[in-house]
Parts: structure tokens; C-alpha cells; sequence
């Protein structure tokens, strides 16, 4: 129902942009018009890689210069290298003429512009992965002040290849784009409708990106890393992709650009530039495809059309009001001071920017907010039990050292499939360290660990998660902004192929996955009732804590596993609930799914598990049926003390 | 029920379509009245300069308008900023906007700018387009009136951008020229501060030098936001030149006087009109400044008689000095006046195409002399005055009229 | 000169250089050590320091480097502005905490990072708008004596710096070491959970931090000014950059690392410009910032990767 004013208003907006010039003939207004689109599209771009993946990246003119200057250099008089043989087939694909001269025959480049704009954009993307594979797995402000670097480095190589780039003096001739003989000269109009269908592209991209496999995939990253490994998500080539897609957008602006100026200099790109990007993504709304246009269309239109209007309000207002020096202020000369207060203000007080990027959620009944605990399990699950007991787990002589702090020292655990094992023990003794060793979030210092035959100890947390194992976290780590229906399809991320070309397109296939991803979801979320199918959609910070353990082992169970490990799924429920979630897993169990977990309250563990290990200061103490470990005496003095022992 | 963000997205259509409607405008019928364009970089680092070359041009348009303007039609100005808050400084694309403003305006006949070559290369072929001929004071970049690149600058053909300034094709080679056979110099070392003035001075100069056998040791660059310059300087103490050259403006050109008077004391040091400037004398101050050649792209003004008032109508209307580039804009604004009389005496419409034949044809008296053009637009009078600062107590240690000495003209190449 | 003589001359201007930067520097790390944040804004409250020493020193009625004082007169004016310029760095640098970022403690992400390049432009552009884009000459009362040493130069206003920065490094290393307040900061940069539950009080170890690296900020800039002469609305930018790769050469987070990562890099800038090109210094100093994240993130001295991610 919300859709339809959207629509109209996305209607009304494409109207104005395709009807502007003919309404309004002022080749100057189309001209900054235009140069504000590019200003959208720059703006597009950065929020792939600062909204949607969460890199800042505070270097990002770098990609504007290399796309601004592949097509000046592409298609000006620039490089004039002599004339060989070499040069032929280029001649016979249009690219290049042999022009004569004085000192002889020479190459004169001629790329077309439309040819330059996907090329722009790959050339861009390769430097984006070049400066990203190395320096991508750094921390957010490392990386940012990386990116810095590079967006310095840039310009300033720019500027010292002169033969180049003409260095400081800026390149000469740049050809103006041709479409079917149609010259584009000077005239701004032509520039302007390539702008809108370049940034209509770009926001059809972007939103594409957004609502696919691989926008969930760049969120999870964003809003926790770790957890985003955990779930199968390869960050590391997750974030390289964001990288490269923003440079691409940037890239070929960059050719727009300076097809329409017709010319380039290296001061045009430098760190002011990006500063004012990220002011746009940042005014517009960090993330929000519409908002970060709308906050650079009119950031840039305010500097060219308003400014000088504003500061005339500003005068009357000044001499209305009696106030001195609001008649004599100039915005123009204050619009840097302006905008660095708008980063701040924004920053402060409204950080999710103009058109925040969050979704719109319904409100519960009664019904749905109060539900009772079941006692039933899980009722509707396809029964998974083939019958193998063989160990699906096996850990020999695992230890795990942090500098000078032994974690753990010489564990052997086995788990047999389709069984549920517990691991006990005090705080410290290093229950969690041991889920981490086994899902790659921690290095392994000595010892193997098996998965169904295959050593696993050398793989990273999301090759972990393809093999078959899901886990939990101790202190529930789930995307808190995106949606619990969101959360949970991230789990899939390792069991769908969809990639950003297939994502962009929307072909058949990618539609067909992405459908049937969503109903999988729909049904996992359905198997806790009416706790979380209700809140599908909403923010998974605004649960309760209950029900963002609940969405969280959804999470896992999407991930389709055959390793369910638990880290204190029950911890913070009351009895009643307890008790259901411990059915619950029960159930799961009985239909075929193994489980490892880590429990406190040991009458869940009684329940549900075949075999309980006992750890204590990193050595495995105790193992055995729950009975006969609650007997031990080591297991008794680790928990209690050495005088209960003779209690 | 609207949500908010549906709301705002709503609102944001309005806001744009209102904005989009309220920018029709209809041509202004304004009688007796012609508008000139003034283009300059008014936000960012170069504002101050802008400020300065401004001041200048509106002096002579304004006592042009108190005395009933030209040929009885006051002049309007238009001003534009080529300064944006993005670049933090002159952007070639926003300097393109304004040209195109300019153009569009049908009242506009002529402008005056811009400050910057940069913008140059962006408005010269919309100006050419547009057939609105602009004067500017101040950018030497030789290629924008180069025949070379006429078919980019100048689609139209004709002249279109005009200066009251020398290229660097002069001033770096003239320098050269005055180094070899006034100075006696057999060995330079060149620096630049990367900029686009700066470079192609520095390049020129460096050129001419080698033509006339002196030696070059070396080239090198300055980052003008750097402060310390110690580390080429004592580079170029330990290669020990005759001379050293500057390229470049007062940004870094200060700290490179500083510096240069404590690590090249004895050494012969010069540059361009970037360091021609009361920047250069309040930055660098005394004893360091004393004993720079710096040389202008003009004529010398206190040898014009005609020059001291105008000084003096400057210092009283603004407050300060004027600087060069005051002078020369000043002079543009002249030159503009000048044509629009001629066209009316002519019995012709005031049109922007009149104007500018007007203006190719122009032979005007001012501060810098007679004014005419070549075929290009550059000045025909190509003199490079070469100055050195001899510090003269009787006068404030800031007062570039009386702390740089004249010297005489730069020899020109044969 | 000969070729020794003029790599030696090079040593001592990079160790001039460095000395600035390591002050810097060590701003900068000690900040970064307990909030693990990036402070954009530190270069520019260098930048309006400066101005402020400057402002001093004409109070006392200089202008120039016409007027030399010695002696008593020469320690008390350069104490009055060592004192003023410290003091409105360090009342700056709390100020900026106070109102922009002790409001987003706590929020994840890069929020405070961005809000701290909006801080540094607006100072930036404060100070642009107030005071111009033109060079300002500074008044220094110091006698300019030169010491030369075979074809080496020294100058008094070299071995100021010198001074000044060993002896402000070692109160800060006394300060950090002796203190109850600076081992409440060592703590807390090293846990701020643990040290909090100890009964610190963060808030108070933050706005300290903010403050000590700031006055050091603010005597970095009164140096800059005798040393150059001059100062300029630009001057934090390009320093700023080096001193930043200074505190990540040394070991973010590590104040002997802020030193010796300042006096490397004021080095390599004077003996690559030296050896290659002027015009490369900057690309050479951000690859080697690039580099050292890439392969040594720790940098020379510094700890094992913070805690938090």
C-alpha cells in the first residue's frame, strides 16, 4: 500500500528530470544540472561502498581521476606515439587514425565515448581490486586512512607524468561524445539527458545490488564481520567486489565528466572531493539509494543555483532583524565551513541522514505480541536421520595458545552424528574458544580438527560454514539493522549462487532463487510459532532478547548444516521458555540434525544430551552421560570447590 | 498512512519541481543598460586574489558609470563564482556553468576573467560558441590562444579570449633571456610548485635557459601545502647554480623566500609574476625578500603617469593597495568600455558579436601602456618588466610599488 | 658542498622535521591509544594553535623578527607563549571532545572518525575565513645565531626544538609512567572495560588524553612558528599527513613509537628529496604508510592488535 506513493513519487521525479530542459532552456541551468547528476552518481557509487558494505573510504576521487583521465587520454591529442603496423586493426575498429604531421605519420587516439564508459568503468574496478586486495582486511579506520593515501597518491602521479596526462596544466582536445554523426559540442542539453540515464542506471544497479543476495551479503559485513564470516559470507572478496562496483561507478563518471569539460586537471580530484562525496552520502542518508542522490542533486544545485539567492535572503534577513554581519555574510565563500557543519550536525543528530535507508514496519496485534510458550518442538521438519553414528566431529590434541595464555591443552572431543553433545565447565575454561578454533575464528596451535573425514582446522570461518557447521554466539551477534527475515536469509548466503551480474539482471534463475530463498526463510521463521513471523521485518535490534536468540539459531538453520553448535542458546529465558527452546532443539536432533552445545543450566543438559565433556581451564576434565558427570568428583571440585567434594 | 520517508521523498519532488519552475527565467528588456560578466574563483584558496582582481575592474566601471557609463549606457555586472567548496578552489566545471550562464544571458555582452587558466580551457570554446568575448588579467596559459588547439578553444574561429597579460610563452623565456645576458648567470637550478602557472612558467623558462647555454642542474617541484623546503634548498646549495628560478605563486613562493634567504644567501634568485605581490613582501618580509628579481607580464605602471591616480582611487575606494592583477583587470575593464563606445559611435547595436570585433580591433590607452591584440588575443605589446626588491625604508615594508625596483624589459627572444 | 657534507645537512633538517613531527605525533597516539579514533581534527587545532602563539606574541608587542631579545626577557617571552599556545591547544582539543564526540562514544562504526573530518574542516575553513589564505609573518624574538661546523649549518632555533621536544616527550613519558593519572590512561588503553570496573574514570582519562595530546599539539605549533617564521591557514594539512604516518610507523597507540616513527620520517622526507625528487616526497610517504598497515600493522612499537573490532 506504502508502494504506490513511492511509485508516483519516483513517477513525478523521472517526469521532471526528462522534461527539465525543454521547460527550462537556460543552457547554463541544464549545465550545472548535469554536473550535479555526476555529482549523484559519484554519490551512488560511494554509498556502495561506504552504505552498503560499510568501507570508509575517504580516497574516492582516485577512481573519479582514473576514469576522467582513461577517456581524456583515450580520445584527445594528448599521446601521439609513431605510426607502425601495430596500429592497424585498431585503425580498421575505428579506435585510432593515422594522422600526419610534421615529424611524421603518428597515432592519434580516438576511443568513442560510449565505448569509454564501460571501459572507463572496468579500468577503474581493476585499480579498485589492485589498491583493495592488499589493504581490504585492514580495520574501518586503518582502512580509511589507506584509501586516504591512495586518493593523494593519485592526483600527484597524475600531475608528474605529464607526457601523460599534460600534468598540472590539464589535458587539451578532449573529444566531445558523437552519437550517429550528432556532434555533442558545447551544448549542455545532450550532456544532461546522458547524465540522467547514466544515474537511472546507476540507481537501478545499486537498488538491484541492494535487494539481492549480495546487498544481504555486503550488510552483514557491514554490521558485523564476524558474525558474516560465521554465516558463510567471504568478506574478504565481498568487500573487494563493493570496492571494485564503487570504483566502477566512479569510473565511468569519470568519462562523463570530462566528455562534457573537455578537459582534466589533477586538481579537479583531490581530497576536497572526496570530503564532499561522502558529505552528499552522508547528508543524503548512509546506505539509502534515493536519499543519497537526493542529498547530492542538492548539495551541488544548492552551490550553483541557490547560493547567491540565499545570500540575499540572508541580507534581508540581516537588515530585518538588525543583525550586522547577516548583511554582509557570503555563503559562497562560507559553503566549505556549511558543509563541514553538516557532516558534524548530521553525524550528531541525525546519522541516518535525510531519506534514512530504514524500512518500514507494521505494527503488532495483541495476539502476536503475547505468545505462550509450547511444549511441543518442532513439529513440521523433514526427518534427516540416516541412521550413521559414525563420529561427524573429532578433535584430537587441540590446543590453542593467545601469546602467553593457554586456552585450551590437549582437548579430544568426538561427536557422533545425529547425536547432541554438551560441553560444561566454569567461566574461563574455554568452551568458547574451542566453538571459535572449530569454526576458524581463532588459529589453531596444535592438534586436528575433522569434519566428516575432512581436517578443517586451516579453513576460514565461511569455508567452515560450507562444509556444514553453524553456529551461535555466546552474546548473540546478529545484524542488528537489517530485518529478522533479512538476518535469517544471510544464513543461506553459502547454499545460493546468485552473483552481481545475475543480481543486477534479475534473470529467471536469480528471481526463481531469490523466491525460493525467502519462502525457506518464511518457513524457518514459522517453526518458532508466531515469535518471530510477525517481526519478519522488523529491525533485528528492536527484539526481545528471547527472540533475537530465536532469530539467531534461524540463522543457522538456514544455512541448511549438518553441525548445529550452540553457544548457551538458553542463556537470559526464563524456565518456560527455556524449557520450550530445549524441545525445540530436542526436536531438531531427532530429525537428523547433530548438535554441539555449551550449556550452563544443566537441566537442559540432562534433556538433550547424550554425552556430556567438561572442560576446565582449557583441559577437558570429564566425559560421559550427563548422570555420571554430575557425579564426578573433578567435575564437582571445578565447579564447587574443593570442600563440596566432601559435602 | 504516509511514512515519514515517503513523506520526505514527496516533499523532496516538490521541493525540486518548484525549484525547476521557479528557474524559468524571462529575458530581462533592460534599456540603456549592458551587462558585463566577471568569472572568478570567489570560494576557496585563491578568494583573495579573486577579491583583488575584482576590485579592480569594478573601479574603472564604476567611475565609467558615475560619469554616465559608456556611450551613455550604464554597465551591470554580473558576477560569477568559479569557486566551488568540492574542488576548494577554481573548478573547470563550474567555471563552464557560468560561461554558459554568461551566454545564455542575452544583456551579457562581454566578461572579464577568468582568474585561472584551468577555467580558461573549460569556458574558452562555450564563450567561442557563444561568440561572447572575454578579457582576462591574469591566465597565461599559452595554449588556450594557441592557433595549435584554435579548433578546440575557438570552434567559431574567431578571437575569444583576450588578455591584458603576457603568456608564459613570454615571461619564462624573456627571464631566461635577461638571466643569460643582463646576469651574467651560467647555471640555474628551476623549481616549479606544481601548479598549472606555475609548471608551464618553470617549463618555458627552463627551455629558453638551455637554448642559451646556461647550464640547467636541476628540476624539481614543491608541494605547496608543504612548509618546509629545506631539503631541495639544501639540495640546490650543495649542486651550487649561479641563480635559482621560481615558477609558481606566493603560496609557495613565501616560504620558499624565507627559506632560501637563510640556506642560498648569495645566490642569484628569481621568478615569475607569482612573486610579484605585497603577499610576498608581508609574508617573506625583510631581510629575506630583499634582492628577488621577480617580473611582471606588462609594462611597467609607475613609469605611466597616468598610473599614480588610479593607485590612489584604488587605495582610497578599497582600502589597500592594488595589486597586479588589479591593474591589469582594471585595464580589461578600459579595454571593454572602450569597445562598447566605439560600437555605438559606429551607429551599431550593442551586441556581444560587435563588441567583441570591437575589442580585436581595440587600441586603447592605459595604466599599462597602449593595449592592442593580436590575432589570437594575446597582447601584441609582449613586454616582460623586470623588477628587483630593494628594500626602501621611506616607504611601508607592504608598499609593492616602492619596494620593487624597476629594472627595465626583459630582452626578447630573437 | 661535498657529498657528505650535504647528506649530513640533510640528517640534521630531517631531524628538525622530525622532531615536529614526533611531536605531532604523539598527540595523535594518545588519543588513538584509548578511544581508537582517528583524529582528523588534530592537525587543524595544530593549525589555530599556531595562530594563537602568534596572537601571543604580539600581545607582548612583537612583530617580525626585527626585535631579538635575550636572556631573562627571551625566556619569559617564549614561557608566556609556550604557555598560552599549550593552553588554548589543550582547552581546544577538550572542546572538541566534549561537544562532538563524547556524544557518540559508543556507536559503532566509523561515525566518530567522520564527525572528526567535519571538526577539522570546519576549523580549516574557520580560520580561512577569519584570517585569509595569505602567509602570516611570525614575530620571533629569537637571536638568530648560526654555528657552523665544516660545511654544516646549525642554527640556535634548531637546537630549540630539539630542546623543547626532548624535554615535553620526556614529561609525557614521566607523566604516563609516575603518574596515578597516566597509569589510569596506560590501563585504560589497554582495557577500558577492566580498567573502568577498577574504578577509572574514563570520561576523565578521555578528556586528559584530548588535552595532553592537544597542548602538545599547541607547542609543536608555537615551535613551527619560530622555526619557519610563518604560519598559514594550510600548514596542519600536509604535516598532519606525515605526522599521521609517523604515529603508524612508530606503532599507533605507542608514545616511544610516535618518536622514533616522527624523527624516521622527517628523515626520509629530507634524504629522499635529497637522493630522488622533492616532487615524489608525498607518494613516497604514503606508500610507506600503505606499506606498514599492509604488512606491519603493529608498526615498530606497538602492542598486539587492539581488542576491539
Amino acid at each position: 500500500m506504502t508502494r504506490t506513493p513511492a511509485r508516483l513519487a519516483v513517477f513525478g521525479i523521472t517526469a521532471a528530470a526528462l522534461l527539465f530542459p525543454l521547460v527550462n532552456q537556460n543552457d547554463a541551468d541544464i549545465d550545472s544540472a548535469a554536473n550535479a547528476l555526476a555529482f549523484a552518481a559519484l554519490a551512488l557509487g560511494l554509498n556502495i561502498v561506504v552504505g552498503f558494505a560499510g568501507l570508509l573510504d575517504l580516497g574516492y576521487a582516485a577512481f573519479f581521476a582514473i576514469g576522467a583521465y582513461a577517456y581524456g587520454v583515450a580520445s584527445s591529442w594528448q599521446l601521439q606515439p609513431a605510426w607502425s603496423g601495430f596500429w592497424e586493426p585498431f585503425q580498421w575498429l575505428d579506435l585510432v587514425i593515422r594522422f600526419h604531421t610534421a615529424g611524421g605519420d603518428v597515432v592519434h587516439f580516438q576511443v568513442s565515448f560510449w565505448l569509454m564508459l564501460p571501459i572507463a568503468a572496468a579500468i577503474a574496478a581493476f585499480f579498485g581490486v589492485l589498491f583493495g586486495a592488499p589493504t581490504l582486511r585492514l580495520k574501518g579506520d586503518y582502512l580509511a586512512i589507506v584509501t586516504l593515501g591512495f586518493g593523494e597518491i593519485v592526483p600527484i602521479v597524475a600531475r608528474n607524468i605529464p607526457s601523460v596526462t599534460n600534468g598540472a596544466m590539464g589535458l587539451n582536445g578532449v573529444a566531445a561524445p558523437r552519437f550517429f554523426g550528432f556532434d555533442f559540442g558545447i551544448d549542455a542539453t545532450p550532456y544532461y539527458y546522458v547524465g540522467v540515464a547514466i544515474v537511472a542506471f546507476l540507481i537501478l544497479t545499486s537498488q538491484r545490488l541492494k535487494d539481492s543476495r549480495i546487498g544481504r551479503a555486503w550488510m552483514a559485513i557491514r554490521e558485523d564481520e564476524v558474525a558474516a564470516t560465521a554465516m558463510g559470507v567471504d568478506r574478504v572478496r565481498y568487500k573487494l567486489l563493493a570496492f571494485a562496483i564503487g570504483a566502477a561507478f566512479a569510473g565511468a563518471t569519470g568519462t562523463f565528466y570530462v566528455a562534457k569539460l573537455q578537459t582534466a586537471t589533477p586538481e579537479m580530484f583531490m581530497f576536497p572531493v572526496s570530503v564532499m562525496i561522502l558529505v552528499m552520502v552522508v547528508f543524503g542518508g548512509i546506505g539509502s539509494v534515493w536519499g543519497v542522490v537526493v542529498g547530492a542533486l542538492i548539495l551541488q544545485i544548492l552551490q550553483s543555483w541557490f547560493l547567491e539567492d540565499l545570500s540575499e535572503w540572508l541580507h534581508a534577513l540581516g537588515r530585518f532583524v538588525g543583525v550586522d554581519w547577516l548583511q554582509h555574510v557570503e555563503l559562497a565563500s562560507s559553503i566549505e565551513l556549511i558543509f563541514g557543519l553538516i557532516l558534524v550536525l548530521m553525524m550528531l543528530y541525525r546519522r541516518e541522514g535525510l531519506i534514512p535507508a530504514a524500512r518500514r514496519t507494521r505494527t503488532l496485534s495483541l495476539d502476536e505480541q503475547t505468545v505462550q510458550p509450547a511444549r511441543s518442538g518442532f513439529t513440521n521438519l523433514a526427518a534427516r536421520d540416516d541412521g550413521s553414528r559414525l563420529p561427524l566431529l573429532e578433535i584430537v590434541d587441540l590446543a590453542v595458545r593467545f601469546g602467553g595464555l593457554v586456552a585450551l591443552q590437549s582437548v579430544e572431543l568426538s561427536v557422533p552424528a545425529h547425536s547432541v553433545v554438551a560441553v560444561i565447565g566454569p567461566n574461563g575454561s574455554g568452551k568458547s574458544t574451542l566453538f571459535n578454533a572449530v569454526t576458524g575464528l581463532v588459529p589453531t596451535d596444535q592438534g586436528t580438527i575433522r569434519f566428516a573425514g575432512e581436517e578443517i582446522g586451516r579453513l576460514r570461518p565461511h569455508q567452515v560454514l560450507d562444509r556444514g557447521i553453524a553456529r551461535t554466539f555466546q552474546n548473540i551477534r546478529l545484524f542488528p539493522n537489517l530485518s529478522v527475515l533479512e538476518n535469517v536469509m544471510v544464513g543461506m548466503h553459502a547454499r545460493l549462487v546468485t552473483g552481481p551480474v545475475g543480481a543486477v539482471l534479475r534473470l529467471p534463475a536469480t528471481r526463481g532463487e531469490e523466491a525460493a530463498a525467502r519462502e525457506r526463510a518464511l518457513e524457518i521463521l514459522s517453526l518458532f510459532g508466531n515469535r518471530l513471523l510477525p517481526r519478519a521485518e522488523h529491525p533485528a535490534a528492536s527484539l526481545s532478547y528471547a527472540n533475537r536468540r530465536r532469530t539467531e539459531i534461524a540463522r543457522a538453520l538456514a544455512a541448511q548444516p549438518k553441525l548445529l553448535m550452540l553457544d548457551e542458546p538458553t542463556a537470559g529465558m526464563n524456565p518456560a521458555e527455556t524449557l520450550e527452546l530445549a524441545d525445540q532443539i530436542g526436536s531438531l536432533n531427532r530429525y537428523g540434525l547433530t548438535v554441539l552445545l555449551i550449556e550452563h543450566k544443566l537441566d537442559v543438559v540432562a534433556m538433550l544430551a547424550d554425552k556430556v565433556v567438561v572442560l576446565d581451564h582449557g583441559e577437558k576434565i570429564a566425559e560421559g552421560p550427563p548422570a555420571a558427570v554430575r557425579r564426578d568428583e573433578e567435575v564437582i571440585r571445578a565447579y564447587l570447590g574443593r570442600s563440596a567434594v566432601f559435602a | 498512512m504516509l511514512s515519514r520517508r515517503v513523506l520526505i521523498l514527496q516533499l523532496s519532488t516538490t521541493a525540486l519541481v518548484g525549484a525547476l519552475v521557479s528557474r524559468i527565467r524571462s529575458a530581462a528588456a533592460a534599456d540603456k543598460t549592458v551587462k558585463i560578466g566577471i568569472n572568478l574563483p570567489f570560494t576557496g584558496a585563491d578568494a583573495h586574489d579573486a577579491e583583488l582582481i575584482k576590485d579592480g575592474a569594478l573601479l574603472a566601471i564604476d567611475e565609467a558609470n558615475a560619469q554616465g557609463g559608456a556611450a551613455g549606457y550604464k554597465i551591470e555586472v554580473l558576477l560569477l563564482d568559479d569557486g566551488t567548496a568540492t574542488a576548494g578552489q577554481y573548478d573547470p566545471a563550474q567555471a563552464a556553468t557560468n560561461a554558459r550562464k554568461m551566454v545564455a544571458d542575452k544583456g551579457v555582452v562581454a566578461a572579464i576573467g577568468p582568474q585561472m587558466s584551468g577555467s580558461g580551457k573549460a569556458m574558452s570554446p562555450i564563450l567561442s560558441q557563444g561568440d561572447l568575448a572575454t578579457i582576462t588579467p591574469s591566465s597565461t596559459n599559452p595554449d588556450i590562444t594557441d592557433p595549435k588547439f584554435a579548433g578546440q578553444y575557438r570552434p567559431k574561429g574567431k578571437a575569444i579570449y583576450f588578455r591584458t597579460v603576457t603568456t608564459d610563452a613570454f615571461q619564462g623565456p624573456n627571464m631566461a633571456n635577461y638571466y643569460a645576458d643582463v646576469l651574467k648567470v651560467k647555471s640555474v637550478y628551476v623549481l616549479d610548485d606544481s601548479g598549472a602557472y606555475g609548471v608551464g612558467i618553470a617549463d618555458t623558462f627552463q627551455a629558453q635557459a638551455e637554448k642559451r647555454g646556461i647550464k640547467v642542474l636541476g628540476r624539481d617541484q614543491l608541494n605547496p601545502k608543504e612548509t618546509d623546503y629545506a631539503t631541495t634548498l639544501t639540495k640546490i646549495k650543495s649542486l651550487n647554480p649561479d641563480a635559482l628560478y621560481y615558477g609558481g605563486v606566493a603560496q609557495a613562493g613565501v616560504k620558499v623566500v624565507k627559506q632560501a634567504s637563510d640556506i642560498l644567501p648569495k645566490m642569484i634568485k628569481g621568478g615569475g609574476d607569482g612573486l610579484y605581490g605585497a603577499e610576498i613582501l608581508r609574508g617573506a618580509g625583510f631581510p629575506a625578500a630583499a634582492g628577488w628579481y621577480a617580473t611582471i607580464a606588462a609594462p611597467n605602471i609607475l613609469e605611466n603617469a597616468e598610473a599614480a591616480p588610479v593607485i590612489d582611487r584604488f587605495a582610497k575606494k578599497y582600502g589597500q593597495q592594488p595589486e597586479n592583477y588589479s591593474i591589469t583587470a582594471y585595464d580589461a575593464a578600459l579595454v571593454i568600455l572602450d569597445a562598447i563606445k566605439r560600437v555605438a559611435a559606429s551607429g551599431k547595436e550593442i551586441t556581444r558579436e560587435a563588441v567583441r570585433d570591437a575589442m580585436q580591433t581595440a587600441r586603447v590607452e592605459t595604466i599599462q601602456g597602449e593595449i592592442t591584440f593580436d590575432e589570437n588575443g594575446d597582447l601584441q605589446n609582449r613586454v616582460i618588466s623586470v623588477f628587483r626588491i630593494v628594500k626602501d625604508d621611506k616607504y611601508p615594508p607592504d608598499d609593492v610599488l616602492h619596494q620593487y625596483k624597476y629594472l627595465g624589459v626583459a630582452p626578447q627572444s630573437s | 658542498m661535498s657529498d657528505y657534507g650535504v647528506l649530513l645537512q640533510q640528517v640534521i633538517n630531517g631531524l628538525s622535521l622530525g622532531a615536529m613531527y614526533a611531536l605531532l605525533a604523539l598527540g595523535f597516539t594518545l588519543v588513538y591509544g584509548i578511544l581508537e579514533l582517528i583524529n582528523f581534527a588534530h592537525f587543524n587545532v595544530f593549525m589555530v594553535s599556531s595562530f594563537v602563539g602568534m596572537w601571543a606574541l604580539e600581545l607582548l608587542g612583537l612583530s617580525g623578527q626585527g626585535q631579538v631579545l635575550t636572556g631573562l626577557a627571551l625566556a619569559g617571552t617564549l614561557l608566556f607563549a609556550f604557555a598560552v599556545t599549550m593552553l588554548a591547544g589543550g582547552v581546544l582539543g577538550v572542546a572538541i571532545e566534549r561537544l562532538s564526540l563524547r556524544p557518540l562514544r559508543g556507536v559503532p562504526g566509523t561515525a566518530a572518525m567522520i564527525t572528526t573530518i567535519g571538526v577539522s574542516y570546519i576549523l580549516f575553513n574557520v580560520i580561512l575565513l577569519t584570517v585569509g589564505a595569505g602567509s602570516e609573518n611570525y614575530p620571533n624574538p629569537l637571536p638568530v645565531v648560526r654555528w657552523q661546523f665544516g660545511e654544516v649549518i646549525i642554527e640556535l632555533k634548531t637546537l630549540l626544538i630539539w630542546g623543547v621536544a626532548i624535554a615535553l616527550m620526556m614529561a609525557l613519558q614521566l607523566f604516563v609512567n609516575r603518574t596515578r593519572l597516566g597509569k589510569a590512561m596506560r590501563a585504560t588503553a589497554q582495557d577500558p572495560e577492566a580498567a573502568r570496573m577498577m574504578g577509572v574514570d574514563v570520561d576523565r582519562v578521555v578528556v586528559t588524553a584530548f588535552f595532553l595530546g592537544s597542548a602538545l599539539a599547541g607547542a609543536a605549533a608555537l615551535i613551527f612558528g619560530l622555526y619557519y617564521n610563518y604560519t598559514s591557514f594550510i600548514i596542519g594539512y600536509t604535516a598532519g599527513l606525515r605526522a599521521f604516518t609517523a604515529a603508524v610507523l612508530g606503532g599507533i597507540g605507542s608514545i616511544p613509537g610516535a618518536m622514533v616513527g616522527g624523527v624516521l620520517i622527517g628523515l626520509i622526507e629530507t634524504l629522499g628529496g635529497q637522493l630522488i625528487a622533492v616532487r615524489w616526497t608525498d607518494v613516497i610517504i604514503f606508500s610507506i604508510l600503505i606499506l606498514v598497515l599492509v604488512f606491519v600493522p603493529t608498526g615498530l612499537f606497538g602492542r598486539a592488535a587492539p581488542t576491539k573490532s
